[in-house]
């Protein structure tokens, strides 16, 4: 496939697929059902065993990177995001790789400047062939710097209209944003169409009826349907997709599937077959695939929801399939669990009063409102609390959404609603992730949200135009050094790149490469848990070399340190792990900030024998010159002397004479003064 | 006190690398080894390879290794007849080699009037001069910094500053500009004192882009010196020699008998007994400066030894116990090239800043023409009290470019971890176009730092996710990605 797109181009790539007359599939399976069912935690190790029988089962691509697997990957799986591109891309060559990008937020959480996004997109284009894109406003200008990107670079753009079910979302409204989209594609002839219903909320009847008006004013599209399952009515939704003219759905193994994800591919392809489509799959490949799932998918049980099951009530709280599962995560950790039946409910109520599309960044918007909402009203009065507030809401959306119309007590308890709005509530009122699809929401949501000074802040500060046009490109050079002053050493383009994305998790990621190696070349089941009883063991192949680390021996917990003795490729070390309790402890010791200037930490580990110099001994409030010596280290007999950084006035000296300190333990604090 | 006869029993006053290296011709010869150690010590190498071991004391060298009392003692109550002291320590402390002669015992080294003569910067430089062996330009009596300033505006700027009774290259100062005399000269005498307990320094004309070149001697008591050829020394960091290599590229056979005759002669003037060296710095015309007499076995000593043929120390064993150094001058035949590298445990990306712990992993390094002079093994902890020096490791060939190439490899293969060590930087250094075409001078690591610390500390992959699989198997759930 990859060798087909680069050598006929785009354009050509998409009319075959589309003279075909076949229906084709993504495997969804290493990222979105991998977020949406397990938490996006599927190691390497695991999804290599994939790689090959994927490459053989006749998908038109596999679903391999973004979305909050990004992040996660840094996060939590610690794998190069940049390697784990590059290892489907080179090893899948018959299947096209693909991503989810989530338009100005890129695979991030924050709106990133142009120049971030350009940059971010350009250097996993030699890695990634499908560009899937989406904008939870449904605002288009947003997707623009992507689309350039992906267009020139010669690869897929699949740009997504977020779909969900509601009075505003007519075929009118997708007309007009797919109208839009063209326009900035210049055609439809480069680029695949996506309906998203992350949610998994379309009817049957109703996909069908968008899929056939959006083809009958541009017949020239190919069309994908990316459906989640939560709503249980996946595969018929999909079967009358294929009706209505769709030649692209999101499937997964069978051994994936579970209910926010999506839908099994084998029965789908039964089904489809039955009604007469011509199927791209290799049914035995796709059961290999699933037995292979299944050898490894317990591995992931502990990141399954809380609560598993169809959720059909998903049509009116619209939780997409990755947002779903962690709510109830969230809530657990959060000891609200109980509280998850009102806060859904609450969500729905919200869908009609501030209307834009639940996903990334939209759908943690509308969790976090709700889940404060409740919480706040059940610490208030229990249950009572939210069936009352719901009662008004339902008598205000009877009143025809006229807050005149309501008794003071009920209208107090709608202006109190969104008191406690996060700022990202308050960004989205007022136009900073771009205007919303269906207009403002009422003056009353503002007066809410704002409280007194609500009408200044709107004339002030709602933007009516993009906001991505507004925003000042990100000075790189300047983010660079501040990320290599992280690091301590220069950074490659690509790490720059994490970087960007997510500071302080691309930071954390590389010093963990750097004490821990590439961790991904490790089994799944040591990569959670180690290994268990003396004598197991794990053999790793590094270069084409194997080596082997077994167990002898796991000490008793002594002194807050745990003794670990392995024998590694035959030759025993002992390596004292810290508990984490005990680390808490040792982080009490300061460490100077390499980026505060005025921080001077100890260059060594030694012990300090003097402070100032033989003949001036210092002391906080002292004078100091650049340069000048202000304590000395002693390290098997020799001197290291430890100069202040800058001309200024001592303010505090952390150590004490003849005290034996750490290497980049504080030593003294200097404040800047004129010589 | 004289002796005559092989001995029973010799105590080794030291340890690290060079007390197992003591050790080893004792075995040959028949003569059992005794070892001191202090509480630091008690497992370290040169204990295990002994035959005997004697605690000396606590830890902190000036209660063990220095502490003369402690040493005599300790090899009088294990009837030794001989102890030889290595480098550094008690080594050139003519008040040891006193008292080791009043015990009853032999000091294997020079004597106590030698030493003291030599041991003395300045009145090794009147011995010297006087045995016609040219000097760089000096001023002995440094009393304050006026004079220091009258003497460089005299000789030409730069100085250096050094201690009478230094080695090492502890607390010298190089002096750049009258400005810097006042800090510098207080610096020395203060490391002058905290190392050697006299803070008297001197100061001498110091030479750019000079080369450390010395001579390796041996002498016995009956007047017949011989010269071992020269070593060159220059590639060095602070005055701490790192890599060392024999012959010198950079003197022609003339060069190399005429700088030997006057090496020869000024011992055979000052009645050396015992193996020593003379080090002289080569300036860029090609003219050489005696710098000081090494009154010992020193610590590079093995390149000589590789080209040589002859056991250096095997040979001061056989002098002290009055034997007749049987060569003449004509015998000593130099065949091909050996270097030497030094593995210190230093950081040399953190200002070679000491490093200790445990040696979590040893791979020592073997193969054709390599030898390895070591005192540490795995499993080890690294003492914070000494000197860095944890191995030496020596390559041979038929000439510089084969000996660079084994350097290379050895290097290569030669893994220690658990303290970050020279290793790393020593690769650098064998790779450098400056070092390989031999265009090397004391300078070649501080003007080349940057580059030769470029290096990404390679500590193997598999240990690092053992690192993490220790972790896990403690927790018994990943605290990373969980």
């Amino acid at each position: 496939m990859r060798g087909s797109l680069a050598k006929r181009g785009t354009k050509k790539f998409l009319k075959s697929l589309r003279e075909s007359g076949e229906v084709f599939y993504t495997n969804t399976g290493p990222r979105d059902t991998g977020q949406s069912d397990f938490k996006n935690r599927f190691t390497l190790h695991d999804m290599a065993m994939l790689v090959p029988l994927y490459n053989e089962t006749g998908y038109f691509s596999v679903e391999v990177h973004g979305g909050a697997r990004f992040h996660q990957d840094l996060l939590n799986n610690k794998i190069d995001p940049f390697e784990e591109a590059d290892l489907w891309a080179r090893r899948m060559p018959n299947v096209l790789t693909q991503t989810l990008i989530r338009s100005t937020n890129v695979w991030g959480y924050r709106m990133y400047p142009r120049n971030v996004v350009r940059l971010a997109v350009r250097a996993f284009l030699p890695a990634i062939d499908v560009w899937r894109c989406f904008d939870f406003l449904n605002y288009i200008p947003n997707m623009a710097p992507i689309a350039e990107e992906v267009l020139a670079g010669g690869k897929i753009f699949e740009p997504a209209i977020s779909f969900t079910e509601s009075p505003e979302c007519s075929d009118a409204y997708y007309l007009r944003t797919v109208r839009e989209i063209v326009a900035m594609c210049g055609g439809t002839g480069g680029i695949i169409l996506c309906i998203k219903d992350m949610a998994g909320v379309g009817s049957p009847e109703r996909i069908k009826r968008l899929v056939d008006a959006i083809l009958q004013k541009y017949p020239g599209l190919v069309i994908q349907y990316h459906r989640h399952a939560t709503d249980g009515l996946a595969i018929p939704a999909m079967a009358a997709a294929a009706a209505g003219g769709a030649r692209l759905f999101d499937v997964t193994d069978d051994a994936f599937s579970r209910f926010y994800g999506h839908v099994p591919v084998r029965p789908l392809t039964r089904y489809l077959r039955e009604l007469g489509y011509s199927v791209r799959l290799d049914m035995s490949r796709a059961s290999e695939a699933s037995d292979a799932v299944r050898g490894f998918i317990r591995n992931y049980d502990k990141f399954e929801s809380q609560y598993k099951g169809f959720s059909h009530d998903v049509t009116d709280h619209r939780m997409p399939g990755g947002a779903f599962p962690s709510s109830f995560e969230q809530a657990e950790k959060g000891g609200f669990l109980e509280l998850m039946p009102d806060i859904l409910k609450g969500m729905a109520y919200g869908n009609r009063i501030i209307k834009y599309f639940d996903v990334t960044p939209g759908s943690q918007i509308t969790w976090t409102t709700w889940a404060g909402i409740i919480q706040r009203l059940h610490k208030e009065g229990g249950s009572n609390s939210v069936r009352k507030l719901f009662q008004a809401l339902d008598r205000y959306f009877h009143a025809g959404e006229r807050l005149e119309a309501l008794t003071q007590a009920d209208e107090h308890m709608l202006l109190r609603l969104f008191s406690g709005a996060t700022d990202d509530l308050k960004n989205l009122l007022l136009g900073k992730y771009g205007p919303l699809p269906f207009g403002w929401p009422k003056d009353w949501v503002y007066r809410s949200a704002f409280g007194d000074g609500w009408e200044e802040r709107v004339k002030s500060e709602r933007i009516e135009s993009s906001p991505l046009a507004r925003l000042a490109d990100e000075e790189l050079e300047k983010s660079r050094k501040a990320m290599e002053d992280e690091l301590g050493r220069p950074a490659t383009d690509e790490e720059f790149i994490l970087y960007l994305m997510h500071p302080k998790a691309a930071v954390d990621f590389l010093k963990f490469r750097k004490d821990y190696g590439d961790t991904t070349n490790l089994p799944t089941s040591v990569w959670f848990r180690g290994l268990r009883r003396p004598g197991d063991s794990v053999s790793i192949p590094l270069d084409g070399k194997p080596h082997e680390i077994k167990l002898v021996s796991i000490g008793e917990g002594v002194g807050g340190v745990k003794h670990v003795v392995l024998s590694v490729d035959n030759i025993m070390h002992v390596f004292p792990v810290e508990l984490p309790e005990a680390a808490l402890a040792r982080k009490a010791v300061r460490k100077a900030t390499p980026a505060v200037k005025g921080e001077i930490g100890s260059p060594v580990t030694g012990t300090v024998w003097r402070i100032g110099t033989k003949d001036r001994v210092l002391k906080a409030g002292d004078r100091v010159k650049r340069g000048e010596e202000v304590m000395n280290i002693e390290v098997m007999k020799t001197e290291n002397a430890v100069k202040s950084p800058m001309a200024g006035v001592i303010q505090e000296i952390c150590i004490k004479v003849n005290e034996r300190v750490e290497e980049g333990q504080l030593l003294a604090v200097v404040a800047p003064a004129g010589e | 006190m004289t002796r005559q006869g092989p001995f029973r029993k010799i105590f080794i006053a030291n340890r690290g690398e060079i007390a197992c290296r003591a050790i080893r011709p004792c075995r040959e010869l028949g003569i059992r080894a005794v070892v001191g150690y202090s509480d630091c010590d008690e497992l370290s190498l040169h204990v295990k390879l002994a035959d005997e071991g004697v605690r000396l004391g606590p830890s902190p060298a000036s209660m063990s290794y220095l502490d003369i009392e402690a040493v005599l003692r300790a090899a009088k109550d294990s009837g030794c007849d001989a102890i030889f002291p290595g480098y550094g320590f008690l080594a050139e402390n003519p008040d040891f080699a006193e008292a080791v002669d009043r015990e009853g015992m032999v000091f294997i080294g020079p004597s106590a009037r030698v030493m003291r003569i030599l041991g003395d910067k300045i009145s090794a430089r009147k011995a010297l001069s006087a045995s016609g062996v040219p000097v760089t330009p000096g001023l002995t009596d440094v009393e304050d910094a006026d004079q220091v300033i009258k003497f460089g505006d005299r000789v030409g700027w730069p100085v250096i500053i050094k201690a009478t009774a230094g080695g090492g290259g502890k607390g010298m100062q190089k002096v750049a500009s009258p400005y810097e005399v006042e800090e510098k000269l207080e610096a020395a005498r203060s490391v002058a004192e905290k190392a050697f307990g006299k803070d008297t320094v001197y100061v001498e004309k110091f030479i750019e882009g000079g080369r450390h070149i010395e001579f390796q001697f041996l002498a016995d008591r009956y007047g017949r010196v011989i010269h071992l050829g020269e070593r060159e020394c220059s590639i060095q960091r602070h005055h701490q020699k790192l890599v060392e290599e024999a012959p010198s590229s950079l003197l022609t056979p003339e060069v190399r008998k005429k700088m030997g005759d006057v090496v020869v002669r000024a011992m055979k003037d000052i009645g050396y007994e015992t193996a020593g060296t003379l080090e002289f710095l080569v300036d860029r015309a090609g003219k050489f400066y005696a710098l000081e007499v090494n009154t010992r076995i020193q610590v590079e000593h093995t390149v000589t030894e590789m080209i040589s043929g002859f056991d250096i120390i095997r040979k001061m064993y056989k002098i002290a116990a009055g034997e007749r150094l049987s060569l003449a001058q004509e015998d000593v035949f130099l065949r091909g090239h050996a270097i030497q590298c030094r593995i210190n445990a230093e950081d040399p990306k953190n200002g070679f800043a000491p490093s200790f712990g445990r040696i979590s992993f040893l791979r020592q390094i073997s193969g054709p023409f390599i030898r390895t002079e070591s005192g540490i093994y795995q499993g080890w902890q690294v003492p914070p009290f000494y000197d860095s020096l944890l191995a030496k490791i020596c390559s041979v060939g038929k000439d510089r470019k084969t000996a660079i190439e084994r350097m290379r490899r050895a290097l290569r293969e030669y893994e220690i971890w658990g303290v970050k060590t020279t290793i790393p930087l020593l690769r650098r250094i064998m790779d450098h176009p400056d070092f390989v075409k031999g265009e090397i001078h004391t300078g070649f690591i501080e003007q080349n730092i940057a580059g030769l610390t470029e290096y990404v500390e390679a500590e193997e992959e598999i240990f690092k996710l053992a690192r993490f699989v220790a972790e896990v198997s403690a927790f018994g759930r990943n605290i990373h990605g969980a």
